[in-house]
């Protein structure tokens, strides 16, 4: 695993660090196995799949404090997966984000390949193309869909605080990101260590939302 | 190229995964499971950077409710337990979870209300007589009414006034949170609130409370170490590193330093470390 000494950066510049080391591996997570399901989902006829669209859409709205509890119930020692030894270490709050995030991105990929025109699956196969080929292409397609997702879903684990505290334990020096650290400080009355990272969260929310839109925009200009 | 960029950021993305420092974790690690009222008060924040350093044992240290830790002990989800509710422990040991207690350090319970004691328990005797004063005069008390060790010297203290400690009654405030959490609440509700004396030091100037209750040996509050009986688990458990964890806080020099610690922020010391000679000495559950 990676690491580095924590003396050699400031508390606040490591719980950043840190804080975007687990939204962004959940992030990459949760689009590695949502959008083939989502692909999957949306572009194929099947019998259960009314079933599996309505829990995707249930799933967009679940508490992540349920997630969290599940969570914490399974990685626990004396639980299921116990002898993985990951509850209260930055992995679980890892799966913990993948499992919020991945309904929103499933849900979303499945809308954007909806929306597609009826037609263009039609087209695109008359090409005669390959399999592979026309997935990449409907990819690219759905791009302002996905791009969409990544929005929502990483809006969604980077404020999350509930489950990751669960999972995570607060742990200073391994499991404590901000929105925990943001909830512990305002519990003790240290407001201002609480505003300074309230700060930095906006911060980087603002930073990665703006730069996805960008490039969401500027995709859009090129059609 | 739209393709281009898109890999580019998950390029960043993945570049923040393996730069970011995601933990100092150790090789070697237990979880204790503690009270928030030996975290909040940074006493292992002192002690503990010394045993990862000489040990090499890192040390993820959950600070629960006394209820929660016994718990987390007795399903083996930690490795070393630190609380404070010996009646509760004693059970664990009498059911054969917990291999080993050893009380090691006390202080004591305050009773802590607004400055101007509405209630006027400042001259009452026995805290048993202020929590009935409180309770006559329906002023409002906050109760952690979290299962912690605080929480069950409440209903203790409750139980000894003649009071049921869990009848709804006015003015009783639940909060169901730490220490911390529940000072501030009190503090700002202007109510009376039992606190372990070193969390109330640590958040006095922040709450506006004042300390109110007389000493009474009803009020000691003595810190176990319990260290679990691995063979009831399913799971092992990393009981090599509690006992090196066990040995350390128990050491000689642990002790000395635990004895002085708070001395420097507040002008006075938070816990009184218990010599093996102390120990026997139990206080009323």
């Amino acid at each position: 695993m990676p690491s580095m000494d924590d003396t050699m950066l400031s508390p606040l510049l490591t719980i950043t660090l840190r804080t975007l080391w687990i939204c962004g591996s959940a992030l990459i997570l949760a689009l590695l196995v949502g959008v083939p399901i989502g692909i999957a989902l949306g572009s194929r006829q099947f019998v259960s799949r009314g079933l599996l669209v309505s829990s995707v859409n249930a799933g967009m709205g679940a508490p992540p404090v349920v997630v969290g509890l599940i969570g914490s119930i399974l990685l626990a020692r004396s639980g299921p997966l116990g002898e993985l030894e990951l509850i209260y270490t930055p992995y679980a709050m890892i799966l913990t984000s993948t499992a919020i995030a991945l309904p929103l991105v499933i849900g979303l990929t499945l809308a954007a390949v909806g929306s597609l025109d009826a037609e263009w699956d039609l087209q695109v196969r008359t090409l005669g193309i390959g399999r592979r080929w026309r997935i990449w292409l409907l990819v690219r397609e759905i791009r302002m869909g996905l791009l969409a997702a990544i929005i929502a879903a990483m809006g969604g684990i980077l404020s999350e605080v509930g489950a990751v505290r669960m999972v995570g334990g607060n742990i200073e020096g391994e499991t404590r990101v901000l929105t925990t650290a943001i909830m512990m400080h305002t519990s003790m009355g240290e407001y201002e260590e609480a505003l300074g990272q309230a700060a930095v969260l906006v911060g980087n929310m603002l930073v990665l939302a703006g730069l996805l839109t960008w490039i969401q925009q500027s995709g859009r200009s090129r059609g | 190229m739209f393709r281009i960029r898109t890999v580019l950021l998950v390029a960043a993305l993945w570049a923040l995964a393996i730069g970011a420092p995601p933990s100092a974790d150790a090789e070697r690690s237990l979880i204790l499971a503690t009270t928030t009222s030996v975290r909040d008060s940074g006493l292992l924040d002192a002690l503990l950077p010394r045993f990862t350093e000489t040990s090499g044992i890192g040390v993820r240290v959950i600070a629960v409710g006394t209820g929660a830790a016994l718990r987390m002990g007795r399903e083996g989800n930690a490795d070393l337990l630190l609380t404070h509710a010996p009646s509760a422990e004693r059970a664990l040991v009498d059911e054969g979870v917990v291999a080993r207690r050893t009380p090691f350090m006390q202080n004591f319970f305050v009773i802590a209300g607004p400055e101007t004691d509405p209630a006027g328990i400042a001259r009452m005797g026995s805290p048993a007589e202020a929590i009935a004063g409180i309770v006559e005069k329906r002023t409002c008390w906050v109760s952690r009414a979290d299962d912690s060790g605080t929480h069950k010297r409440e209903k203790a203290l409750f139980r000894d006034a003649g009071l049921a400690p869990n009848l709804e009654r006015d003015g009783l405030i639940r909060t169901g949170s730490g220490m911390g959490l529940s000072l501030q609440i009190a503090g700002q509700r202007r109510c009376y609130i039992l606190s372990d004396i070193g969390t109330f030091l640590a958040f006095q100037e922040r709450v506006h409370l004042v300390p109110l209750s007389q000493p009474s040996p009803s009020l000691r509050n003595v810190y176990s170490l319990l260290q679990l009986d691995e063979s009831r688990f399913a799971r092992p458990l990393h009981r090599e590193e509690a006992e090196a964890l066990e040995a350390y806080l128990l050491s000689p020099s642990t002790l000395e330093e635990i004895g002085a610690f708070g001395r420097d922020r507040f002008g006075r010391a938070l816990f009184t470390p218990l010599t093996p000679a102390d120990a026997p000495m139990q206080p009323k559950p």
